[in-house]
Formats: structure tokens, sequence, C-alpha cells
């Protein structure tokens, strides 16, 4: 997978890059709204990563650019402006998600896969890691073919987990990814922990034993 | 005591005018009656001397005595000298029953060598009358003027001041939130009052511009925070990635990234409040206020394994006119308020109807003015668990569509009420 990144803040697009090469991508970054042209005009990618402000232009008239060139890259934009107007210009402009900053690099790299998923119909539909498999379009979960039933709290946070399996998914990022970014929603970190307990519940019973391990009450792992 | 300018007015007129016009009459009355009296001196003067030149040009056939006229007594060379002024006397008039006062004047006088004593006689009664009488007309004219006075003078004043009343009732509809713009008449004909309109104009212009820079530079200033904050968050969720974490380490990261958290949310909060007061919620729709409440109810329920217990009774379709997303923050503010505030075995109460919104819900009991939560950053005693904007998220958009809305705190029951009407 291809994947550009547009980013001025040098260790914020180091970061991003670092996240996405550490998960098998190829990245590409780029520090201006020139270099974002550039980049675009020479090659093809997978998926773009926009941030508006950008030294040179707006990281939205490069998104009318690419549109207009008829590339059909997936795009994100990550944005400090949180306005909705800027939201609804960006998708009109045929962004296909918009991630306000600040944000997790676990939830932008789920939002990256779930895009790749929705765009290209590559591979399938299915997520799997040893016996676990979520039918992403039916929503089931099951293990050794033994359903596992889940509430959709416990769903989400199964497959944000194994989107970002082998990797530490802290609770806050668990719980903007299910709570959403709007709200005022400090209290709600105690209230993952809940959720996980019982989703390791559910796994157990099944006979999958330490799949989600705690980590220092910093967060969670999803591995064998 | 504050009255207004025209009664304050009314009343010193009332006050002084009164004084002066009593002095006036007093000097009035003291100097009608000196020369009253100086009038009937010189009257008594001249009647003695024509009656003296009469008596002594015809001594036979005038009559010696003329009673309330003239008395002409013979008297020795030797009678004592007289005084010079006028006197008091009465008579007694029995055909009318009447003592009359009378002013007299007597004088010495020598003819063909004897002496007489020659006494005129004014009456007074006539001319006390007329003192009286003029007296009073004048009182009843002075009241009239005093009346007058006050009136012409309320007319006049209230004229005068009607600029001032103008700019006052502007000045008053003068909100920097909402009615920033005033607009005061530059030229009012009064030199005073136009100065005043050009100084408020000025002051406001002032005020409007130091609050739009303020506004301005508190979206700015959340808008620059996203950025590093993205970073710390990014190189944070590296750090809990290291193989080489040990717990005291992993211990100190937690806790930056609870702070980080916190922050963040501080920072969303700020900005949406910043973009509340910059107005940058235009568009407006019907919004099913019943549906967005059930729908924030039921995510709450979902997301929340130990809802407090609920009962509802919400009245399907209410509409208002608001922006969408603003009425979700406000509804999510106000249930996640009473989700967080509450205690274990908890309840919920949430009814709506056409009027107004009412959630209820059991809590611990809370200290110091309940007005003051819906302040920024006042927060109850969880203090840890919120950023403190939530309700002063819910005040801002209550303020904008302007609809009242009040908390009431009693024996542990925590009621936040949303008049929509």
């Amino acid at each position: 997978m291809k994947l550009l990144v547009v980013e001025d803040e040098a260790s914020l697009l180091q970061s991003i890059i670092e996240y996405f090469t550490q998960e098998g991508f190829l990245c590409e970054g780029a520090m201006s709204y020139q270099q974002g042209i550039d980049k675009m005009e020479d090659f093809q990618y997978d998926c773009v990563i926009l941030d508006i402000n950008l030294p040179g232009g707006s990281g939205l008239q490069l998104l009318k650019h690419l549109r207009q060139n008829k590339k059909s890259e997936g795009v994100i934009i990550i944005s400090a402006r949180s306005s909705l107007d800027d939201k609804i210009a960006g998708l009109d402009l045929g962004a296909d998600d918009y991630l306000t900053k600040p944000f997790y690099l676990s939830e932008l790299f789920a939002r990256v896969k779930a895009l790749i998923r929705r765009k290209y119909a590559s591979g399938s539909d299915v997520l799997e890691m040893s016996n676990l498999r979520i039918d992403l379009l039916l929503k089931t979960v099951s293990w050794a073919n033994q359903q596992v039933f889940l509430t959709k709290n416990e769903y989400d946070l199964l497959v944000f987990m194994l989107t970002n399996k082998n990797r530490v998914v802290s609770r806050q990022a668990i719980a903007e990814h299910i709570y959403g970014e709007e709200t005022d929603n400090l209290a709600s970190f105690d209230f993952v922990y809940s959720h996980v307990k019982n989703l390791k519940k559910k796994l157990k019973e099944k006979g999958c034993g330490e799949l989600l391990q705690t980590v220092y009450g910093l967060g969670y792992k999803l591995s064998i | 005591m504050n009255k207004t300018l025209e009664q304050k007015n009314t009343r010193s007129l009332l006050i002084w005018l009164p004084i002066v016009l009593l002095i006036g009459s007093i000097l009035f009355y003291v100097m009608l009656t000196f020369q009253a009296h100086h009038m009937q001196e010189k009257q008594l003067e001249l009647k003695l001397q024509n009656v003296w030149k009469a008596y002594s040009s015809d001594t036979e056939s005038m009559p010696m005595h003329m009673r309330g006229e003239y008395d002409i007594n013979q008297v020795s060379r030797v009678a004592a000298p007289l005084s010079d002024e006028p006197r008091d006397t009465s008579l007694y008039y029995r055909e009318t029953g009447q003592q009359v006062n009378f002013q007299i004047l007597t004088r010495q006088a020598e003819w063909r060598g004897d002496s007489y004593q020659v006494t005129t006689y004014v009456s007074s009664k006539e001319i006390s009358h007329l003192i009286i009488k003029v007296f009073f007309a004048e009182i009843v004219i002075f009241l009239f003027l005093l009346l007058g006075i006050v009136i012409v003078n309320r007319r006049s004043s209230r004229l005068l001041w009607q600029p001032f009343y103008n700019s006052l009732k502007k000045a008053g509809a003068y909100d920097v939130v909402r009615n920033p713009n005033l607009k005061l008449e530059e030229q009012t004909g009064i030199t005073e009052f136009n100065q005043l309109n050009s100084e408020l104009t000025e002051l406001i212009e002032k005020v409007n511009k130091v609050y739009n820079n303020q506004k301005q530079f508190v979206e700015n200033a959340s808008h620059e925070m996203q950025t590093p904050l993205a970073i710390i968050r990014s190189k944070l969720e590296f750090l809990i990635n290291d193989p080489a974490l040990t717990e005291r380490t992993a211990s100190l990261l937690g806790d930056i990234t609870a702070a980080n958290e916190r922050l963040s949310q501080l920072n969303k909060s700020l900005l949406l409040l910043a973009k509340i007061d910059n107005d940058q919620f235009p568009e407006q729709n019907q919004v099913n206020f019943s549906h967005v409440l059930e729908k924030i109810l039921h995510n709450y329920q979902q997301h929340y394994e130990d809802f407090p217990l609920l009962s509802k009774s919400i009245q399907l379709d209410i509409i208002i006119v608001a922006n969408v997303s603003l009425v979700e923050i406000l509804l999510s503010n106000l249930v996640g308020n009473a989700v967080v505030h509450n205690i274990p075995e908890g309840y919920i109460k949430v009814q709506l109807d056409a009027n107004k919104l009412v959630i209820e819900n059991s809590g611990y009991p809370i200290s110091g003015d309940p007005e003051a939560l819906f302040e920024r950053f006042k927060k109850g005693d969880d203090a840890s668990k919120t950023t403190g904007l939530g309700l002063a998220l819910v005040k801002e958009i209550a303020r904008l569509y302007q609809l009242k809305i009040q908390y009431h705190h009693q024996n542990r029951v925590h009621r936040v009420t949303l008049f929509l009407t």
C-alpha cells in the first residue's frame, strides 16, 4: 500500500510515517503545497493524508487539484480546524474522511484501513488473527468457528484492537474511538475498562485465553 | 434615594420656589404696608392744612368739630409740645355699633394771638382692607406662578433631555454579544449630548473591538494548540509501544497521557465555546428535539454499563429551530452531566413536553452557588472527571437560542430545567 502524507509539521509527519511504515505501508511525506502537488502528479498512491493549513496553499486546494486531475486516491483530511464548514467543504470536494487534530495514530490507522477496504474492496471484508475471525459485513465474530455474541461497543472495540493488533492502544484512544470526539468524555475512560473486561470474559468462554492483554494500566494489546 | 431627573428637578423646584415666593410675598407685604402708611401720612398732612386754611378764613360758620374728620381745640399757650407723628386711635359709632380705627395727626397753630390744636382723622379701615385684598391677590398670583413654572419646567426639561433619553434607551439595548451595533444620533442640537454620544460610540467601538479580539484570540490560540497536542499524542503512542517499557515509566506515561487527554478535551471545549461566541453555527433547521434526545439517551445507555435507572416521559416530535450539532452538544452535555455526577444505584428522570425539558438525577450534595456551575471552569466536587466546560457550553447554546435554563438542587436531587418557549 502506498501512502502520501502531506503535513507541514515535521515532527507529526515523522510520527505518522513511522507508524504506517511499521504497519507495512510504503510512505512518502510532503511538507508544502507545492511538494504535495509534485508528488501527486508523479506517483500513484492508495491513500493521501492531507493537512489543510500548508505553506504555499490550502490542503483543500490540493484536494481540488487532485480531483480535477481525475485522481481517485482515497483522501483523509487531518486538520486543526474542526469547524463544521471545513468538514463539509472537505467532504464536498471529495475527501473520504475527516479527522480533527489532535488525533490518535491508532485512530488514523483504523480510518485509513477502513477507507482502503471501502474504496478498493481490496482484500476481504474479514479480519483474521489465529482462530479469531471478524466478518465486517455481517458484523459477526467467531473464535474457532464458534460465534461470539458481542454488544455494539464490544464489537467496535474488538475491530479497533484487531486493526491495531500487536500494538499497545491507550485507553484514551479506545474511548475516543468508541464515544466519538465531540463530547466532554473524560469520564468515559473508566467505562472502557468495563467493556474490555466483558469482552475478555466472552472471549475466554470460547477458550481463547489471553488474547487481549492489559499493559501496565496504560492500555491494551491484542496479540497471540 | 434615586429619583428620575424629572422628579428630582420638580422636587427641588417645589422646595425652593415656595421659599423664594414666600420671601417675595413678605417683602411685598412690608413694602405695601409702608407705602400705605406713607400715603396716609400725606393725606393727613394735606387734610390738616386744608382744614386749618378753611377755619382761619371762615371761623364763624365752620364748626370746631366734625366726627371722624377733624377737631379744633383752643388751648393755652403752655400746652405740652406735641408729637409730630401720626397716632392710632378708634372711635365708636353708635349708629352702626362699630369701633372704627383711625389715624390722627395733631398740630399746633396760632391765629390772632390764640393757640389751637388741630387734629385730622383718616380712617385706617379702608386702607387695611386694601392691603389684605392686594396681599391675597398676590398670593393667588404666586400660586399660579408656582404651578406655571413647574409645568413649563417639566415640559422644557423633558424636551431638553430627550436626546439623552434616546441615547439611554439605545445604550440599554446594547449587548456586546447579541446586539453590538449602537447607532447614536451625532447631531442632537445640544453640544453636551453630541459629546456624550460621540464618547459613548467610541467607548462601545472599543468594547466591541476588545471583545472581538478576545474571541478571535481564544479561537486562534485553541487552533494553534491542536497541532502540538497531536504531536504529543503521537509520540506517547510510540512510547507506550516501547519494548523497554518498565512499570515505573509506564506509570509516568499513564499520568502524562491522562493530563494530555484533559488538555485536549479542554481545548476542544474552549474552541467550541469560541465558535458559538463567534457565531459560526449560522445554519439552522427544524430539529426534532424528541428524536435527538432519545438518540442521545440510547447512546449513553449503550456506552455506560452502569447507566443509572432511567425513567422518561418524552413527548413525540417536539420541534425547535436550531443548529442540529449544537442541539446534540447541548443534550449530550446535560445527559452526560446527569450520568457522571450520579451516585451508584442512582436514577435519572427525563421529561419533555412542548414547554420544557426537565432532567432530574440523584447525586451528591453540592456546595456553593448552583448557578455558578454554569460558569466556565466552575466544577462540582469530582473535579478530575470533567473539564468544567460542559455546563458552560450548555449555557452558551441556551443563550444563543434564547432558551431559559434553571438549575435546582435539593435533598441530593439535582434538576435542570430547559424552557423551550
